[in-house]
């Protein structure tokens, strides 16, 4: 899987989890600061993005990500 | 929606109060709350609920990412979205983005921020970091913050009604402010407050004061209208002396508003690494209790006594003078309250011939006419209120405590109706205890309506009328100026400049006190004996030989002192014995020489010391002195410099000042004389950085006609 996908599908469950449309997010957003993230909302989206892409991360590693960008990095790394 | 109503001003408020920095804090025409979710019973929720239902008169703007409303009002993204300006920001974002929303703030020329957030200085140096970093961007763009990690701010000035505070009701408006540290504590002292109907002016949680602290708030408190108690819980002191000066300026004066204070949690920073008397009596609570009270700060132990004292100031008026009158159903308490009343300090005067007569007239024979009145179990609310009247009419009384148990005839809400309406006319302040839960409750609801403070035992009212009588006396006693003394700062500004770190030797901190005035006695450091008879001869016998080393502290323990040598003979055996048995018992000693002086006469001994103490700067300390110093701890302490009223002060406030002040017919000492001394101690520390500590122990307080002085003083210095 690119990159560019796992861009796409990232933002996609972002959309969905945290309830915002997807000219809101960049790749500089942040979770909590841009999107207005809660933080029940934050193990919500690492539980959703390891459903989506079948993979299993390291929870605590996960959890201190906080922008896309870092997100889309931090998954290519499990997918690729 | 957008909740709109600008507050409007205060036309009587002073133009300096209205243009004060911290009324965009208080009392702003417009907030946001960044970082509030749709969740409810979460803080960043709750806390912009509490803004828009509390009554708040100006607009109020969430601003949360993706959300295009909280509660029906516009929510916006980011604050800089915000059309119009916005002079308060409510920042209730996880700690790791206060950083970014602050700095929005400061983009958009907010001038006031509450951080609620957790997660700063109180979780260790990573906190600490990003709290630095929060106060850097305050500092650019002069915004005046509170917190981080905070309960919030609520002003129920109804031309404001803010409450921007994750507590759960908005307070009743009241004459009180309320400043605390702990946010926990603000909660729970909301649900007490309530309960006991006692509503707040203002209601301040600062948490880590990173911003505005306590000394701030002091003074926007001083001017505010809405303020007549300041009352605080503090938990940490950064700049002791600040506060003590900013106290001042409160509590007396003009516009005097007094402070009572909860201090908790203080540390005895250094004071595991002080050696000295001084430092390890100076190391606690002891110089917080003196330095408040030299600054007029009322400190108290509890929440209850914190409240029992507000509101009899708050609602009643000043007693002109501390003479107490009781009036009472049942003589146990009367006389529990009259014990407790004299224990706190207060007089319980005879009455005038005139009042004893109205009192006889009023009540039946068997009734006790005397303060304290009895009116007897069966009273009712005619033959109280006769009573009540008649005591607060007398010329001798300053107060009245109105004290109720519920006896089987007793008609408590009336006789409470009847104080209540003596209350409106009385010019002397009146407290009751309506003694009891169930059967008194309502009474003291319609005490409580009118504003008349009520305890639930006599005691605390006695307690609470004593605090009164210390904001009075405060006011009424004379600070004076600092003096310039005539010092010799040169010859100490020569023996520090050669001294290394640690302790000086006897004969140089002799010196320093010389050069400062202090009375010191002939002396002459001496290597041989002949040099010590010399000396001797010269000075008149008897005479006394101390051992001087750098290594050695304690003369004593190595028999480094030798009293009461009355011949040439007898200090030349003394001299050579010494130097031998010291030599023996420290070998590691370098003995500089053995000092000879004079055999000072006898006198009480006192202690005179001086320390650094890490919250307040250079203070002083005053005490029975001695080898009985740390087993009886009659000291107290007052901040360098220190003037001629407030030495006076310290002497006084020693349990030993009896003997000085010549107790069972004994010479009265040359007390003056002493307070000279400590306003030079004062002025010497507060002249030198390097010097932590000193120990004047003992100064020998002679007969007044023949003066004091010093018999053993130690210096210890800091590193050039």
């Amino acid at each position: 899987m690119d990159k560019a996908e796992v861009e796409q599908r990232v933002k996609k469950v972002v959309c969905q989890v945290l309830n915002v449309s997807d000219d809101m997010i960049t790749p500089e957003s942040h979770f909590v600061f841009d999107l207005g993230a809660e933080s029940t909302q934050s193990v919500e989206l690492v539980a959703a993005f390891e459903g989506e892409f079948k993979i299993e991360m390291d929870d605590e590693a996960a959890l201190a990500v906080d922008t896309v960008g870092a997100a889309v990095d931090f998954i290519a790394g499990y997918v690729k | 929606m957008t909740m709109t109503a600008a507050p409007s001003t205060d036309a009587t408020a002073s133009s300096d109060f209205e243009n004060h920095p911290l009324q965009s804090v208080f009392a702003p025409k417009s907030v946001a709350v960044i970082g509030v979710t749709p969740t409810p019973d979460t803080v960043p929720y709750d806390i912009f609920h509490n803004i828009l239902t509390s009554g708040y008169r100006g607009t109020v703007y969430p601003i949360a990412p993706g959300k295009r409303n909280i509660c029906a009002v516009k929510a916006y993204r980011y604050v800089l979205d915000i059309e119009d300006d916005v002079d308060q920001a409510v920042i209730v974002f996880p700690a790791n983005v206060v950083e970014r929303a602050l700095e929005q703030c400061g983009q958009k020329g907010i001038k006031s921020a509450i951080v609620i957030s957790a997660g700063f200085r109180e979780v260790g140096a990573k906190g600490l970091v990003r709290e630095k970093r929060l106060v850097d961007i305050c500092r650019e763009y002069g915004i005046s913050m509170i917190g981080p990690n905070c309960l919030g701010v609520i002003n129920t000035d109804p031309k404001v009604q803010l409450n921007a505070s994750f507590a759960r009701k908005m307070p009743d408006e009241g004459r009180i402010a309320f400043l605390s540290q702990s946010g926990a504590l603000c909660t729970a002292v909301l649900d007490y407050a309530r309960e006991k109907g006692i509503g707040f002016s203002k209601f301040v949680s600062f948490g880590n004061k990173a911003g505005v602290t306590e000394i701030e708030l002091f003074d926007y408190l001083h001017n505010d209208p809405q303020t007549d108690v300041i009352l605080l819980y503090l938990e940490e002191l950064r700049d002791g002396r600040g506060l003590i000066e900013a106290a001042r300026r409160v509590t007396r004066g003009d516009n005097a508003k007094p402070i009572l204070a909860i201090k908790s949690g203080r540390t005895p920073q250094g004071a595991d690494a002080a050696s000295s008397h001084t430092g390890s009596l100076a190391g606690e609570d002891p110089v917080c209790d003196a330095v408040f009270r030299e600054a007029g700060i009322i400190r108290v132990a509890s929440i209850e006594q914190l409240f029992n004292s507000a509101i009899l100031y708050a609602y009643q008026p000043m007693p002109s003078g501390d003479r107490l009158a009781i009036v009472t159903n049942a003589g146990g308490p009367g006389v529990m309250a009259t014990d407790a009343a004299v224990r706190v300090g207060l007089s319980i005067p005879r009455f005038n011939e005139d009042t004893t007569a109205k009192l006889k007239a009023a009540l039946p024979a068997t009734a006790n006419v005397k303060n304290p009145v009895d009116v007897i179990g069966d009273a009712r609310a005619d033959r109280y209120g006769a009573a009540v009247q008649a005591v607060l009419d007398d010329p001798n009384v300053d107060q009245a405590l109105v004290i109720l148990t519920p006896q089987s005839m007793t008609d408590i809400d009336s006789i409470a109706k009847g104080v209540c309406q003596l209350h409106e006319t009385a010019s002397k302040p009146i407290a009751c205890s309506f003694m009891g839960a169930a059967d008194v409750g309502s009474g003291i609801h319609l005490l409580q309506k009118s504003h008349i403070p009520h305890y639930i035992l006599p005691e605390w009212a006695c307690e609470a009328m004593a605090d009164v009588q210390r904001i009075r006396h405060w006011r009424e006693q004379p600070i004076g100026d600092i003096e310039a003394l005539d010092v010799d700062r040169a010859t100490v500004e020569s023996i520090l400049s050669s001294a290394d770190e640690g302790y000086l030797s006897e004969d140089r901190s002799l010196s320093i006190m010389g050069a400062y005035g202090l009375p010191v006695p002939a002396h002459r450091l001496c290597t041989t004996a002949d040099q010590a008879v010399a000396a001797a001869d010269q000075f008149g016998y008897p005479v006394v030989l101390r051992v001087i080393s750098p290594q050695i502290v304690h003369k004593s323990e190595v028999h480094g002192v030798a009293l009461d040598l009355a011949s040439a003979d007898a200090v030349r055996a003394a001299f050579d014995e010494m130097w031998r048995r010291v030599s023996e018992l420290m070998p590691e000693a370098e003995i500089t020489g053995l000092l000879v002086r004079p055999m000072i006469p006898d006198g009480y001994e006192v202690i005179l010391g001086a320390k650094r103490d890490p919250s307040f700067g250079p203070t002083v300390m005053f005490g029975l002195g001695g080898i009985y110093v740390e087993l009886f701890k009659d000291v107290t302490f007052g901040l360098a410099p220190l003037d001629r009223h407030t030495a006076a002060r310290m002497v006084q406030q020693v349990k030993a000042c009896r003997l000085l002040e010549g107790a069972r017919g004994r010479v009265c000492s040359d007390i003056e004389g002493i307070q000279d001394c400590l306003v030079r101690v004062g002025q010497l520390i507060n002249d030198f950085d390097r010097i932590l500590e000193l120990d004047v122990n003992p100064l020998i307080a002679g007969p007044m006609n023949k003066g004091n002085m010093v018999a053993d003083v130690r210096i210890r210095l800091a590193g050039v």
